[in-house]
């Protein structure tokens, strides 16, 4: 059977890398899968809500378009057991003045492959988005973000927080896109990420490509184990290591989570990366 | 407010642009059949195992399709290149003997000026073969080999033997597979055990015939806390046929020794430059790469470094300037494979006129490689709305004791910064020149002088039209 392509890097590079394309998961592919399509429609100057906390779909589509001067508000909480593997692929389109504020959490599944594209068509409109991901057993993510910026005066911006334990693989690929004609837009994207072991894998693809000189782009990327200074601080005041190791991915996640509307779902994730970091993958 | 635009003149190329008569005394025919190859080895009176290594390289030319990433190289038709070219003279031992026509054009680029002022070797590589080529003669008492790399064949096969397209084997991509095929020239480096050349090595490569490909290896050797700064750079006339240029550049740095190889590389702007670099690092080790790309219609060039001791280090220092119908793709690559191994990697990209540059990367961190330190920063500068710029970092860490950064920026100059040097009364195009100069300082200071100057002009020809 000829394999489905999920998402592909928007320009590709060594083959030997590896982070050019994924492909879906088997499991998806031989077993039909139902997917889930939601279709969402900002009205002009309008404000809307949209949280997905999914524990049972695994495969989600989901389309947005916000109209004129519309804001659009969504999160998008990967849940799934662990045993499943997972899809989710969000494209959005923000016309003029628009705003997207997008927040996920990849949590669950055993492998998950998410896309997320949001197109800022329209003059002055936004993207802030933010994203973390907790790796840990044999899990594998695969990240692919672009946010393209077509219109004048736009503003992106790409926050991703993760932490990666056991022997967990991830693949993060984020692309700023400044289109030909995106005079006077910025871009703006992060990625920090812990690594609390050895044994884990972690790739990182910052692209930012542009045709327009009128811009103004930045992208970093950090990674690195817990720092041993803040470590021993911790410690040295009574707390053990997991607990210190805790504190320090619950403190990196937290900018990430106060954008979770729902006090008990943001309850529910951090303590289940707490339970993990102590007892290991459940 | 309505931005200011300043107008930037095209570069100034008529130095560079000096086309002999084409007087070759050899010439295969054209495209790549076993008979060329076998055609070019006795030409070269190759040893039996040199042979059989061109043959096997020509099997996986065959083989190994065209990438599939990075600029389009499609307009390059290997049957239209005449692989080797072999000028009309003979190997000269000093610079009276060399051709009077050939001489010429390299006076006008400044090579024996050079040697005379700092410089302590000069190898000058005329289309495929070196025709010029000199060492100190304490350097050579001191054992320090610097030959061409026909002369190395034979002097000294069983070094050759060891070392030749082991960093680089043929089978690693298409361009590989050729060059291993019907390399040409080149220069043969081998500095021993706690020697410290310490004026820089230079070397001159340029490019006459039209049609012609030049496939020249380089390959240095240095033995333990030995230390050696090379020189490579390059310059071709234009012509209306593409050139290709598939050079392979070989670095061994051995245990606490450091190299530091330098190129400002300035082709006519119809040359593919699909080069190949790589340097391996032992323990303690150091290598120091200076990278300037300023010609060629397409580059496509990622000098890595793998780092295989202890303690190995690279430091990457690189400039890109891209200017009408270039598409310049360049960058570094790292392979960390030993505890406490650090690279820093620091470039510079610009466009404009309608230039596209990029900047590749890939850092790998393999498990072994605890306590590995990684900082990239990478800047790029588009001067005008027609020309492209893009950043493709990739980092694949395999494990957590590391400390990897990558930081990039895109952006134009600031009306700020051009207003306020305007109304000090320096010229617009100055300003500009001015504020890239600035741009690309940290490249600047890590060349010798008479480098440093040439890529200032090479600048200043891009922005304001003339030497300034």
């Amino acid at each position: 059977m000829e394999k489905e392509l999920f998402s592909t890097l928007p320009v590709p590079t060594w083959r030997w890398l590896g982070v050019n394309e994924v492909y879906l998961p088997e499991e998806l592919q031989t077993l039909p899968t139902p997917v889930r399509k939601i279709q969402i429609d900002v009205p002009a100057g309008q404000h809307v809500t949209q949280v997905i906390a999914n524990r049972t779909e695994q495969r989600t589509e989901i389309t947005a378009h916000v109209a004129e001067g519309g804001t659009l508000q969504m999160v998008q909480l990967q849940l799934l057991p662990p045993d499943k593997a997972g899809t989710c692929n969000v494209e959005v389109t923000a016309e003029k003045d628009a705003q997207v504020y997008y927040t996920t959490a990849e949590i669950g599944a055993s492998r998950v492959l998410a896309q997320v594209k949001i197109d800022l068509a329209g003059d002055g409109s936004k993207a802030d988005m933010a994203a973390l991901y907790f790796g840990d057993g044999t899990r594998s993510i695969d990240l692919n973000y672009v946010i393209t910026q077509t219109g004048k005066k736009t503003e992106a911006n790409m926050q991703v927080r993760g932490a990666l334990q056991d022997s967990a693989a991830k693949i993060f690929r984020g692309t700023l896109d400044f289109k030909a004609g995106s005079k006077d837009s910025t871009g703006r994207e992060k990625e920090e990420v812990v690594l609390l072991n050895e044994g884990i894998r972690n790739r990182s693809v910052p692209l930012m490509l542009s045709a327009e000189e009128d811009v103004n782009g930045q992208h970093a990327v950090s990674a690195g184990r817990l720092d041993n200074s803040r470590l021993f601080y911790l410690m040295s005041r009574g707390l053990d290591e997991k607990e210190a190791r805790k504190l320090v991915v619950g403190a990196l996640f937290a900018t990430v989570l106060e954008r979770v509307p729902d006090a008990e779902l943001r309850e529910k994730i951090s303590r289940e990366v707490e339970e993990r970091i102590e007892h290991g993958q459940r | 407010m309505e931005q200011q635009k300043t107008f930037v003149e095209d570069i100034e190329r008529t130095l560079y642009d000096i086309r002999n008569e084409d007087h070759s005394v050899y010439k295969t025919e054209r495209g790549l059949t076993e008979e060329i190859i076998r055609d070019i080895s006795r030409q070269k009176k190759d040893p039996a195992w040199m042979l059989d290594f061109r043959l096997q390289s020509l099997e996986k030319y065959y083989r190994i399709p065209l990438p599939v990433w990075g600029p389009d190289i499609s307009e390059l038709n290997m049957d239209d290149i005449v692989t080797y070219v072999r000028p009309g003279g003979k190997m000269a031992g000093n610079w009276q003997e060399v051709p009077e026509e050939i001489k010429a054009t390299f006076d006008r680029l400044g090579i024996p000026e050079a040697e005379r002022t700092s410089l302590s070797g000069v190898g000058a590589q005329y289309d495929s073969e070196v025709v010029y080529h000199r060492v100190q003669k304490e350097l050579s008492d001191q054992g320090v080999i610097y030959t061409d790399f026909e002369t190395a064949v034979h002097e000294y096969e069983d070094i050759v033997k060891e070392y030749f397209m082991k960093l680089v084997p043929p089978k690693d991509h298409k361009f590989a597979a050729l060059h291993g095929a019907v390399w040409s020239g080149g220069s043969f480096v081998y500095v021993p055990e706690g020697m410290h050349v310490d004026i820089p090595l230079q070397s001159y490569f340029r490019l006459n015939a039209a049609g012609a490909g030049q496939f020249e290896h380089t390959l240095i050797i240095c033995e333990k806390n030995s230390s050696l700064h090379f020189i490579e750079g390059c310059s071709a006339p234009r012509y209306n046929v593409t050139n290709l240029h598939a050079g392979c550049v070989e670095l061994y740095v051995k245990e606490g020794a450091r190299l530091r190889y330098s190129t400002i590389e300035n082709w006519s702007r119809n040359m593919m430059n699909l080069n190949t670099k790589r340097a391996l690092v032992e323990k303690d080790g150091l290598i120091e790469w200076v990278s300037g790309s300023f010609g060629s219609h397409v580059s496509c060039l990622y000098p890595s470094s793998i780092l295989h001791g202890e303690n190995a280090r690279c430091e990457f220092t690189g400039v890109t300037f891209a200017s009408r119908g270039q598409d310049l793709d360049t960058g570094a690559t790292v392979v960390m494979l030993a505890p406490n191994t650090s690279a820093n990697i620091n470039t510079r990209t610009i466009s404009k006129s309608g230039g596209a540059a990029t900047y590749r990367s890939a850092v790998k961190v393999t498990p072994g490689a605890k306590g590995a330190k990684c900082l990239v920063n990478c800047e790029s500068l588009l001067l005008d709305e027609k020309s492209r710029s893009d950043t493709l970092p990739v980092m694949d860490i395999e494990t957590d004791d590391v400390e990897i950064g990558h930081e990039a920026k895109i952006g134009r100059i600031s009306d700020e910064a051009i207003f306020y040097l305007t109304s000090r009364g320096i010229a617009e195009e100055e300003a500009q020149a001015m504020i890239v100069r600035g741009f690309v300082e940290p490249v600047a200071k890590a060349l010798p002088l008479e480098y440093a100057v040439e890529m200032n002009n090479l600048i200043n020809m891009e922005l304001v039209g003339s030497m300034g």
